[in-house]
């Protein structure tokens, strides 16, 4: 455990906690000790003696922003990295580290955010092939039967066991992930930010395994961003902040507040900024009838500085939708423009040049080119062939690569560093960051947001306000209905490839987002 | 979850993995080349014919076996030529002084250790599969060459009876060995998780890493396998041609790489079929006797095989285009 001194940081670590060494639980009832982790990637110490207990039953939130260690912790756990000193028991016994196989065979089970599931195996093999001898026969037809099972027992009978992982959308995918550690009827589960895609029903759906779970005596450390989540789910908490425990917290004795302060290590409250007020009636992108693969006839008008939500459950057209606009999937209108000119048949290239820009859904896949740098990454969409590169083109960028570094505090050694080596926040600020004053009609975010921390997402929240102020159009699909519901002018929520509802003014509320997004249209 | 499930036909598991695996192109364009191959020569038909046919076809079907195993776990084996040569030369040489029994299970061996040499190399150094297996290519080439310098060696007139001659009535028997080491591939490859894992490493290694597999062992298997079956193919090859030739591998390497593209393969991995790699060898391997019939000269061969291989690689990427611009445009 911590010591006290630091567990006092928190109202919750009053004396009589449960988890302080003179507390009624010993080390020897908790299902889950470890002690003093350290991990170092050469000079850098992700995680600098981190300890923590948890006991059968209990379901222990690991909160911090990027880069606190969370993941390096969690991976731990799970057996894919070797700390570099330190010790994790379980049930008494000594974890094996370095192996995850070694760790699911002492129970330990874990559903990663970066996603382990192989996208060209079927749901069936991803559920089915992990446990047991590489030797040994293998049947489709029992994998199915079996898988078919294990969904139907978790209650997911929309996913169909047969279908191939990759075309599954993230949030099944997700559902997956989490079905399949949970299969093994682990002691410890471990979800590692596992809910950051679901929606609403899903996160309720996963709240619903996870009692289920510890009412079994099963314990669950749960990584999230999400506070919402944690205030509901949480027993207990450990925060991080830069590889140590910065703190403690037991359920209900904590605010939003207190726990991002804690997080950030200064005072900081969470608040979404208010739309700007608009200063022109300009059109910026309208389109009548956008039909796409996913989309089925979609009529959007967007106004210069508005900002306009997308709301639904995932795969109802959301990704899809950006994704037409941008040109990167094809797609076919019955009218079509951007800032007045009419498009047809667009690709991302004469997307770029008609003045719109895009914030794809995975940063890493689609966002950047993690082996080069950040300043390559930056200019990306304004390197033409026959234009000069390398580093006399950085140092002739240099003012505006450091002005969008400086504008949304980018965490980096500088414009040569690899964009690979960034936080998974700050990679997604580079995405952003590359739209920054160049002069955008339309910029399209697909849920910028997603599985960052709070300062971070603060800070971008910030920048697509200002973008706004400027007269930049923008359409922002958020799987996080606060969002859309606090920063956005109007929301439309899509719902099976088609708009279902357009919310504005008074209607525009959480419930309302929520009602439509399952389908139903809210009375006006 | 998803209040929208959206609806699926039934359709049957096998047909919908042949599909993923990208083998149905490769399927039908064989179809197509036999149909024409039977129209503009008859022949084919007859027992003389289709006996030099299946022998002509059956080492690079097994060569290109060996290839895709490599393929699948996101590799490619440039050495996989020299190999042959090797497991040629070492089973040629072999038949003069030990029995016969013993020189196939040396010439496995000899492909097998070749394998596990690339796959240690790649799987355990996480050196890049080209230029691991580029390097080893010069090595095997010239122990070949070491083994035996010339044209020569022990086959005997029973061997080839035994591997491509006429042991069984009108089936040419090389394709019943063919169809034997497909079968035991496919089985292996879709009925035993070690197989799944062979397609999962290729799809996603740090997936299957994360799940808790042994990705790199499961490579280094890839690539032995993938030895063992190219030194199969290089005893059919000294067996139907009667001879132990260091260089008789040496054509099989871009030929294999080319089955296994029109086989629909993925080269990052994790998609390939073994039936699509078959008939994709013996498409490409028929291709030059089918000119020799239509009068046509063999260097175009080299032209009429690219041809086909753009034609079936691009159909389905036009075929997908066409389709959305017809399903785009309905109302």
């Amino acid at each position: 455990m911590t010591d006290a001194r630091v567990g006092a940081a928190v109202p919750a670590a009053a004396p009589g906690h449960p988890d302080l060494p003179d507390g009624p639980w010993s080390p020897g009832e908790a299902l889950l000790v470890a002690t003093d982790l350290v991990k170092s990637y050469g000079p850098v110490q992700a995680v600098q003696g981190v300890s923590f207990q948890c006991n059968p039953g209990e379901v222990l939130a690991l909160v911090g922003e990027n880069g606190a260690g969370k993941s390096t912790v969690a991976k731990m756990l799970a057996g894919a990295v070797t700390p570099t000193s330190g010790s994790i028991a379980v049930g008494g016994q000594p974890l094996a580290y370095g192996s995850v196989r070694q760790s699911r065979q002492s129970g330990v089970r874990c559903a990663f955010q970066e996603l382990a599931l192989v996208p060209d195996w079927t749901v069936a093999e991803n559920l089915s092939l992990p446990d047991g001898a590489p030797y040994r026969g293998f049947s489709q037809k029992k994998s199915v039967v079996a898988a078919a099972e294990l969904l139907e027992a978790f209650d997911l009978p929309h996913i169909d066991p047969r279908a191939t992982v990759g075309t599954l959308s993230l949030a099944d995918r997700q559902l997956v992930e989490i079905a399949r550690a949970l299969a093994g009827r682990p002691k410890l589960l471990i979800l590692d930010e596992a809910s950051s895609a679901l929606t609403p029903p899903g996160v309720a759906w996963l709240f619903q395994r996870i009692r289920e779970l510890t009412a079994e005596g099963g314990s669950v450390i749960y990584v999230s961003h999400r506070l919402g989540e944690i205030a509901e789910i949480a027993d207990r908490g450990a925060v991080l902040r830069d590889g140590k425990v910065a703190g403690e917290f037991t359920r209900g004795s904590w605010t939003d507040d207190q726990l991002i302060s804690l997080m950030a290590g200064r005072e900081a409250a969470r608040f979404f900024p208010d739309p700007p007020a608009r200063t022109t009636d300009a059109t910026a992108l309208s389109v009548a009838d956008l039909r796409s693969e996913g989309v089925h006839g979609i009529d959007l008008s967007l106004g210069a500085g508005e900002i306009l939500g997308i709301g639904g459950l995932q795969g109802h057209g959301q990704a899809e939708l950006l994704r037409a606009l941008f040109g990167a999937a094809p797609a076919t209108a019955d009218s079509w423009t951007v800032a007045g000119r009419a498009v047809s048949g667009t690709t991302p290239v004469r997307s770029v040049r008609h003045g719109v820009g895009y914030v794809p859904e995975d940063r890493k896949r689609e966002g950047l080119a993690l082996e080069m740098s950040v300043g390559e990454n930056l200019l990306v969409p304004w390197f033409k062939a026959y234009q000069l590169g390398g580093r006399p083109r950085l140092s002739r960028e240099r003012g505006w690569i450091d002005g969008i570094l400086g504008a949304l505090s980018v965490h980096t050694r500088g414009p040569n560093e690899l964009s690979g080596a960034l936080s998974g926040g700050n990679q997604q600020k580079l995405v952003f960051g590359r739209w920054m004053n160049r002069s955008r009609t339309v910029i399209l975010l697909h849920d910028p947001t997603r599985g960052i921390d709070v300062r971070a997402k603060q800070e971008l929240y910030e920048a697509i306000v200002d973008l706004a102020k400027q007269g930049v159009g923008i359409i922002w699909f958020s799987t996080e209905v606060e969002e859309l519901v606090h920063v956005c002018h109007r929301v439309v929520v899509l719902y099976q490839g088609t708009v279902i509802d357009e919310l504005t003014g008074v209607r525009l509320t959480g419930d309302a987002v929520v009602g439509a997004s399952m389908g139903l249209r809210a009375a006006a | 979850m998803s209040v929208a499930a959206p609806a699926r036909l039934p359709r049957s598991a096998g047909i919908t993995r042949l599909r993923r695996e990208g083998a149905i192109a490769p399927i039908t364009a064989f179809a197509v080349f036999f149909l024409v191959y039977v129209i503009i020569n008859p022949e084919l038909l007859t027992r003389f014919q289709l006996q030099t046919a299946s022998n002509l076809v059956v080492p690079l079907a097994l060569v290109a076996l060996g290839q895709l195993l490599v393929v699948l776990v996101g590799g490619i084996d440039i050495s996989i030529g020299a190999i042959m040569s090797l497991c040629n030369v070492v089973f040629a040489t072999q038949l003069e002084h030990v029995p016969v029994p013993l020189a196939i299970l040396l010439a496995i061996g000899v492909g097998l250790a070749c394998g596990l040499f690339n796959g240690l190399l790649v799987a355990y150094g996480g050196l890049p599969a080209i230029a691991v297996t580029l390097a080893s290519a010069f090595i095997f080439g010239s122990l070949a060459r070491e083994v035996l310098d010339r044209p020569g060696g022990g086959i005997t007139k029973a061997i080839y009876l035994a591997t491509s001659g006429e042991l069984l009535p009108y089936l040419p028997v090389s394709l019943v060995w063919l169809s034997v080491v497909a079968v035991l591939l496919w089985l292996l490859l879709q009925r035993t998780a070690l197989g799944r894992h062979i397609y999962g490493v290729g799809s996603n290694m740090e997936s299957v890493r994360a799940a808790g597999l042994d990705a790199r062992l499961t490579k280094l298997l890839a690539f032995g396998l993938a030895g063992m079956v190219t030194s199969l193919g290089a005893m059919m090859l000294a067996a139907s041609t009667v001879t132990g030739d260091p260089r008789s591998g040496d054509a099989y390497l871009l030929s294999s790489i080319a089955a296994v593209a029109l086989a629909g393969a993925a080269f990052t991995g994790g998609r390939g079929s073994i039936i699509g790699t078959v008939l994709a060898a013996c498409t490409l391997g028929l291709i030059g006797n089918l000119l020799f019939f239509a009068g046509v000269n063999s260097y175009w061969q080299y032209v009429i095989s690219a041809l086909i291989i753009f034609t079936v690689v691009g159909l389905p990427v036009v075929w997908g285009k066409v389709a959305f611009a017809v399903k785009g445009r309905r109302p």
